[in-house]
């Protein structure tokens, strides 16, 4: 384990315990796969790769593991040496098991999104609400140790954008661009990258996974990258063009860019959430492209980063979290253009006591690659 | 992540292979009386839906719901954007935008009037969609339905078979080109991440060991490690919706002669789906792990104590092992058939 990661994992198990004892609790039990792993990182180090894992932590004390998977348990033993980890056929019955041990103490359990229902309906599940927002506190806001992690990150992202610019070009499968984006953060050390893109004109709606389409001269080809560092993500968002952009393409990107700087304007101590999708959301009004906005072509203008790809707050106008020093996030306006199709343009930021502080460097350009 | 390739190709998954699929769950539902099943998937636990409908989420999660007629219903938390290529990548009926997944199926079961429900693995469901369907004041029987999903979903048909022919190809293909040279370990899981996804990978999963003087164990590498004079990766690539893992060790120069004789010794083994005599030391550790659930794979038999449940033979498998020769140990993992041999 590298010097960084052991002090970002102290660093989280102080916090934890001064959260539980504010809180009054004994210990926290958190549940986790390789999906939601977040969670799971934050409490213990622990990253599932596959099975079920859960751990018990104890305030000031002991953490056991309990995963279902040999392999699994044989990994976390070495990787996490001063806890016990328990492989058995079921995590869940053998964390059901522990938990009884534990009746008499006070006892919360989280996520509510990972967490299982046998637990959920055990002595404990009314915890589920308490342990779950305990650790949404704690992950909000990131320390600095955190925040270098992401800086990192965002750092890597770049890197890796430049690796799909070169990857792109008329001929290759959008499969073929992500093996190259892969093979590069691999190189790099980096085990976990979420990527999707698209590729095409203005039949494209949205992102998705790779498919045996082949780029052809015109298309406009959009990527989030979200690689990451110590287990936190940074994502970055762009669009190119495979030959010349057209006319309408640079006009679309003009609105898109100035949606985005509009965003990171917007991002500072005691605004909102609401407050930086208004921001964004108000150029594209400007243009009369409200409809654009809404739900039925755009997810969210943006949304937390930290040990989980999508993590809180996500930016949408109804949204009234305040952001605070120390909170990650990625503002993006990508959303569908009707001349154009669907265009994404994102940058990482950190919140800091004047404002914020982007931490993407890849120039916000509308890319264009030799078709 | 599973964000290589996701595609649904007609040849190599006919959608009549699809409904046979979902047709065999049925019937095994009006035996159990059971009004509606329901499958969830994520990243993570992608297999047993992905079994029905091809379907594999590259984002949130879903739920299937398999009524005892008619095709399957998608609740999903994606965008109604994405139902085109929902479509387009999965044999499904009605796609319904769930952002809210739990209260989407308990209005569902509503709806169709479900009076008693089956979800497959049950006990695992996480709480945030389980809670609205386990609300006490629906009036519906909550059972699980692991069991039934289990006895339908082995022994694996030509199809199947077939894709993981292909994710085992893929796979060897990879451990060829991490051996190439490599003295880092981001080298070499690199370079096989690169050659595991331009061959069409959906998913690769590596964990590597990497010095088996120092230590066997495989491990997730976050950032980076030298390579000993000998190591072995495992990966776990899924193609097209289905997973197989493959294990190799790796020496520099030439092979060891133990090895060899491992290699021989796990060939037996494999060909008689039993632990064969004459291996070249102790067998350290052993494990099968199947698709029978919602995992892509997950363990069913290993040296520990506890006892397995039966499995059809022609169940597709990966055989997993730890030897300890006089030289050091040996790692090594296999596609099989259950029964029948190598895949």
């Amino acid at each position: 384990m590298s010097p960084s990661s052991r002090a970002l994992r102290e660093e989280r198990r102080a916090r934890i315990d001064a959260a539980l004892a504010d809180a009054g609790l004994d210990a926290l039990v958190v549940a986790g796969d390789a999906w939601r792993s977040d969670y799971l990182r934050y409490a213990l180090d622990a990253t599932p790769l596959e099975g079920r894992a859960i751990a018990i932590v104890e305030r000031g004390g002991a953490a056991r593991l309990f995963v279902d998977s040999p392999a699994e348990g044989a990994r976390f033993a070495r990787e996490l040496p001063d806890v016990a980890v328990a492989a058995s056929r079921s995590a869940i019955t053998e964390a059901e098991r522990a938990l009884a041990a534990l009746i008499v103490k006070r006892v919360a359990l989280a996520p509510l999104a990972a967490l299982p229902y046998r637990l959920a309906m055990g002595p404990f599940g009314r915890t589920i609400a308490e342990g779950t927002a305990l650790l949404d506190r704690l992950m909000l806001v990131k320390s600095p140790r955190e925040i270098d992690a992401v800086r990192k990150a965002a750092a890597l992202a770049d890197e890796g954008y430049r690796v799909f610019r070169e990857a792109a070009r008329t001929g290759r499968a959008e499969y073929e661009l992500v093996a190259e984006v892969e093979a590069f953060f691999r190189s790099r050390g980096c085990p976990e990258n979420f990527q999707i893109l698209a590729s095409g004109g203005r039949e494209v709606r949205g992102m998705h996974p790779p498919g045996e389409r082949r780029l052809a001269a015109g298309d406009l080809v959009t990527t989030e990258l979200t690689p990451c560092v110590e287990g936190y993500y940074a994502q970055i968002c762009r669009t190119l063009v495979i030959g010349r952009a057209s006319a309408e393409q640079r006009r679309a990107f003009a609105i898109y860019d100035e949606a985005l700087a509009a965003g990171v304007a917007a991002l500072e101590p005691g605004a909102t959430a609401g407050d930086v999708a208004r921001a964004e959301n108000a150029i594209f009004r400007r243009e009369g492209l409200g409809e654009y906005v809404t739900s039925e072509y755009t997810r969210v203008r943006g949304h937390g980063l930290g040990l989980y790809v999508d993590s809180r707050p996500m930016l949408l106008e109804d949204v009234a979290l305040e952001f605070r020093p120390g909170m990650t996030l990625i503002v993006h306006p990508n959303t569908y253009h009707p001349e154009v199709g669907y265009f994404v343009h994102g940058d990482s930021a950190v919140v800091t006591d004047g404002g914020c502080e982007v931490l993407t460097r890849t120039p916000r350009e509308l890319f264009e690659v030799a078709a | 992540m599973r964000h290589g390739l996701i595609a649904w190709s007609r040849d190599e998954v006919p959608a009549s292979a699809l409904d046979a699929r979902v047709a065999k769950l049925q019937a095994a539902m009006r035996k159990e009386a059971l009004d509606c099943v329901l499958v969830y998937s994520s990243f993570a636990r992608p297999a047993a839906v992905a079994w029905l409908t091809h379907f594999v989420p590259y984002w949130n999660d879903a739920l299937l719901a398999v009524f005892p007629d008619g095709a399957p219903v998608l609740l999903a938390a994606f965008s109604k954007r994405m139902n085109p290529w929902i479509h387009e990548t999965s044999r499904v009926g009605e796609v319904r935008a769930a952002p809210d997944l739990g209260k989407g199926a308990a209005a569902l079961m509503s709806e169709k009037r479900v009076s008693r429900l089956g979800v497959v693995e049950l006990d695992a469901l996480p709480w945030r969609i389980a809670q609205p369907i386990a609300d006490p004041t629906r009036d519906a029987e909550l059972v699980d339905a692991s069991g039934v999903f289990t006895d339908v979903r082995h022994p694996a048909d030509a199809f199947e078979i077939a894709l993981a022919r292909r994710a085992a190809q893929i796979a060897r293909r990879a451990l060829d080109a991490a051996a190439d040279g490599s003295r880092l370990a981001s080298h070499a899981l690199a370079a096989a991440e690169r050659s595991a996804r331009l061959e069409g990978a959906e998913d690769v999963i590596a964990r590597l060991a990497p010095d088996l003087r120092e230590d066997a164990t495989l491990v997730r590498m976050e950032g980076d490690a030298p390579l000993g004079a000998r190591w072995a990766l495992e990966l776990t690539v899924s193609y097209k919706a289905t997973a197989v893992r493959v294990t190799r060790s790796f020496a520099s120069g030439a092979t060891p002669p133990s090895w060899r004789e491992a290699d021989a010794w796990l060939e037996r083994t494999v060909a008689a789906s039993a632990m064969a005599d004459g291996a070249p030391g102790r067998v350290a550790a052993y494990r099968v792990d199947v698709a029978l659930g919602t995992e892509p794979l997950a363990t069913w038999d290993t040296d520990g104590p506890e006892t397995s449940v039966p499995l059809h033979d022609g169940t597709l498998g990966v055989l997993s092992v730890k030897l300890e020769p006089k030289d050091g140990a040996w790692l090594a993992a296999v596609p099989v058939l259950i029964g029948r041999g190598p895949l």
